[in-house]
């Protein structure tokens, strides 16, 4: 579709504001716009409205204390940031996990992933102007909420893991509700098949849409699903397996083009994989301890620093701490993966219309707040 | 929270009597809110417009994206000091008659940024534009919106002192 | 061979023999770590993006002798995360690598927005974060509320 479209005119540059008050930039994005009628020649993406200080608080708070924070910078992925930062402590620290709890972790931040690509999918559709699958995913994902609700008591913004483990233990219920979720979200992919991923509209809208190359993957620190999307397979609980990912068995979905289509696809496998993973932990999941607790309980990480890197719901978060020996860190910065997502777009959006803007700026999955820390 | 530093709300210059219940009551019946998620709350409030939670049948369950269409403003989020003069700039706005809900802790008081030290954000909502309802939680469930959205229809319907939530405080106090 | 270990091979030519600090165990995230002059940040850059690596994230940390710039670079094969950490003063410029990994460009706005460095070479050091007339730098150990202001040494030895 691109070799279609004309040579921008430069004399008649329009600057237009998309944001950051706006119902397709899932958050507070501002993106200064440079029109050529309807092509965009340059996309300035301006954030910061959503800076809430978190890397001066992780030096002002406690390791403990900054629990909460992690799960508010990439809300959609909460249960995912918590592990991060819980993995992170531990190997800064030389926290043991009992091996239940290992289990739990894991299978609550697969679940946590799945319910972010759905509601991803249901926003992104919904940008594109179609609002029904939107309704469906959302009953789908409060599904999971309500199972991570009865074992951390939050819907959204969880605390729940714990240095050495996790919070509260689970009981047979999670079991039984998990395994009945999974096989229900199976059986509904083909719904979602039909209604979206074989629909002319959506596939005309998202074909050969908003190409990142290989090139501009590496140049930015493209990572997770926009970077398997360009044909990268690289995927962190498979390249350093952390936790216990080295004992599942499931792939990692690999795009060829770049384009929209691409991501959606390797997002809707993704979710289909965690399913898989979800089912093996269950399997193996073993009786035990769920907390570590009296290895937690002072938590004064000797002289050093780690640099953790999880595979969040966007790609690949990384926590980077220093201890300076006593209870607070001296340093803690998150290198998130909606940084470089964001960036790539003041490539990727020249030359391209500012509808199909909209769609490259859904199908990218960026969550502003991450960025803005 | 600091009651003198609340900004009042701009009293209307025409006032109808028996026909400004009518008025309520439809107004009541139809709030229109402004989709303007800032964080965390935003996908609490887009859950309570989805298919479980359902807002539209209260009559809310139409967000429209411009502040021109809109009569309910949630400002559900932190609101950090470069945000601020948007939200004064929206709220400007709407037009009148407008309610604000503060949705969420960081709405109401900074919630969980709010520290000594703290330099990025605005702690409060209400430093900013009136606000009508305050729905405290971190995320507040759907259903807390929801009675967010209850409360504001009696302080519509049956005036400041006669909302659900405030039945029961005692009249007189400085709440 | 692994680009890792190519890219190690390159940097004992460029740097000294002491600079680099191996950690096989990957103890703290990193299969190495070197240490490299101001001078050389953009030399071993090159070198990196030669070696097809790509730039993780820029950060800086502020001690009260010194300001260090740690470099994380990873390549999409299995644990290949190294990093390489110059000092500089502080509210010294230092150079840039935004013309070699693009997204230097706003991990670098970020770095001086928030701890002060600029960068020579980066045309675009715009607020990208705060508010676009902030004059304060706000993660500097001497803004705000701080619980430790230690020299390097105390925490690196």
């Amino acid at each position: 579709m691109a070799e279609q479209l004309r040579e921008p005119v430069v004399d008649q540059i329009y600057s237009l504001n998309l944001g950051p008050q706006h119902p397709s930039t899932h958050g507070v994005l501002r993106v200064l716009l440079d029109l050529d009628g309807e092509f965009i020649i340059k996309a300035d993406p301006i954030i910061g409205y959503g800076h809430r200080g978190h890397e001066k608080m992780g030096e002002n708070r406690t390791y403990k204390q900054f629990m909460p924070n992690s799960s508010r910078m990439d809300y959609l992925s909460g249960m995912l940031f918590n592990h991060g930062f819980a993995l992170a402590v531990e190997k800064l620290s030389g926290i043991e996990v009992p091996e239940r709890a290992k289990y739990i972790r894991t299978i609550c931040a697969e679940m946590n992933r799945i319910s972010s690509h759905l509601l991803w999918f249901g926003t992104y559709v919904m940008d594109l102007g179609g609002f029904t699958p939107f309704l469906y995913a959302f009953d789908d994902r409060e599904q999971i909420l309500d199972i991570l609700d009865s074992v951390s008591g939050s819907r959204l913004t969880y605390s729940y893991c714990r240095f050495g483990g996790v919070c509260k233990d689970v009981g047979t219920d999670f079991v039984d509700r998990t395994r009945a979720f999974v096989k229900r979200l199976l059986s509904r992919f083909p719904d979602y098949h039909n209604l979206v991923t074989k629909n002319i509209i959506f596939i005309h809208r998202t074909r050969g849409v908003g190409v990142v190359t290989q090139e501009q993957a590496r140049q930015f620190g493209v990572t997770g699903p926009n970077l398997r999307a360009t044909g990268i397979e690289y995927d962190v609980r498979k390249a350093e397996p952390y936790e216990i990912y080295d004992r599942f068995d499931f792939n990692v979905p690999v795009g060829s083009k770049g384009d929209a289509l691409d991501r959606y696809n390797v997002r809707l496998e993704e979710m289909v994989q965690s399913c898989r993973i979800i089912e093996q932990a269950l399997d193996q999941m073993p009786k035990g301890d769920y907390h570590n607790e009296s290895a937690a309980f002072k938590v004064r990480p000797p002289k050093g620093e780690v640099y953790f890197a999880v595979e969040s719901a966007r790609g690949q978060t990384g926590y980077y701490l220093v201890s300076d020996g006593s209870a607070f860190p001296y340093r803690c910065h998150i290198r998130v993966p909606s940084f470089g997502n964001l960036h790539v777009l003041t490539d990727v959006l020249k030359g391209t219309l500012v509808a199909d803007a909209i769609s490259i700026l859904g199908s990218i999955d960026v969550v502003i707040p991450e960025i803005d820390r | 929270m600091d009651n003198s530093q609340r900004v009042q709300p701009v009293e209307p210059v025409i006032k109808f009597a028996l026909l400004e219940d009518v008025l309520n009551l439809a107004r009541a019946n139809s709030l229109w809110p402004m989709t303007f998620g800032l964080a965390c709350c935003a996908i609490e409030m887009m859950a309570a417009g989805a298919s479980r939670f359902d807002l539209d049948r209260f009559g809310a369950g139409v967000f429209r994206p411009s502040p021109r269409q809109s009569d309910l403003m949630i400002v559900a989020g932190t609101i950090s000091k470069k945000m601020a003069p948007a939200i004064q700039m929206l709220w400007d706005q709407m037009p009148n008659p407008k309610w604000c809900i503060a949705m969420g802790n960081c709405a109401i008081s900074g919630g969980p940024f709010e520290y000594d030290g703290q330099y990025a954000i605005v702690p409060g909502a209400h430093l900013l534009v009136p606000v009508d309802i305050f729905v405290p939680g971190c995320p507040p469930r759907p259903e807390g919106l929801i009675q967010g959205f209850l409360a504001l229809e009696d302080k519509i319907t049956k005036g400041e002192d006669r909302n659900i939530l405030r039945r029961f405080h005692r009249k007189g106090g400085n709440s | 061979m692994a680009k890792k270990d190519d890219i190690l091979q390159k940097l004992r030519e460029m740097l000294a023999e002491d600079a680099i600090r191996m950690d096989e165990a990957y103890k703290a995230g990193v299969a190495f770590s070197a240490q490299v002059p101001l001078d050389k940040v953009r030399d071993v850059a090159a070198a990196f993006k030669d070696g097809g690596f790509y730039l993780e994230s820029v950060t800086v940390l502020d001690f009260q002798d010194t300001v260090e710039l740690v470099y994380h670079m990873n390549a999409h094969e299995p644990k290949s995360r190294v990093s390489f950490r110059a000092l500089c003063g502080h509210d010294q410029p230092a150079p840039t690598v935004s013309d070699i990994f693009a997204t230097a460009e706003w991990q670098e706005r970020e770095i001086h927005e928030f701890f002060g460095n600029p960068f020579t070479g980066n045309t675009d050091l715009r607020r990208l974060l705060l508010p676009e007339d902030a004059d304060y730098y706000p993660l500097k150990k001497t803004f705000g509320k701080v619980h430790a202001y230690v020299k390097r040494e105390e925490i690196y030895g």
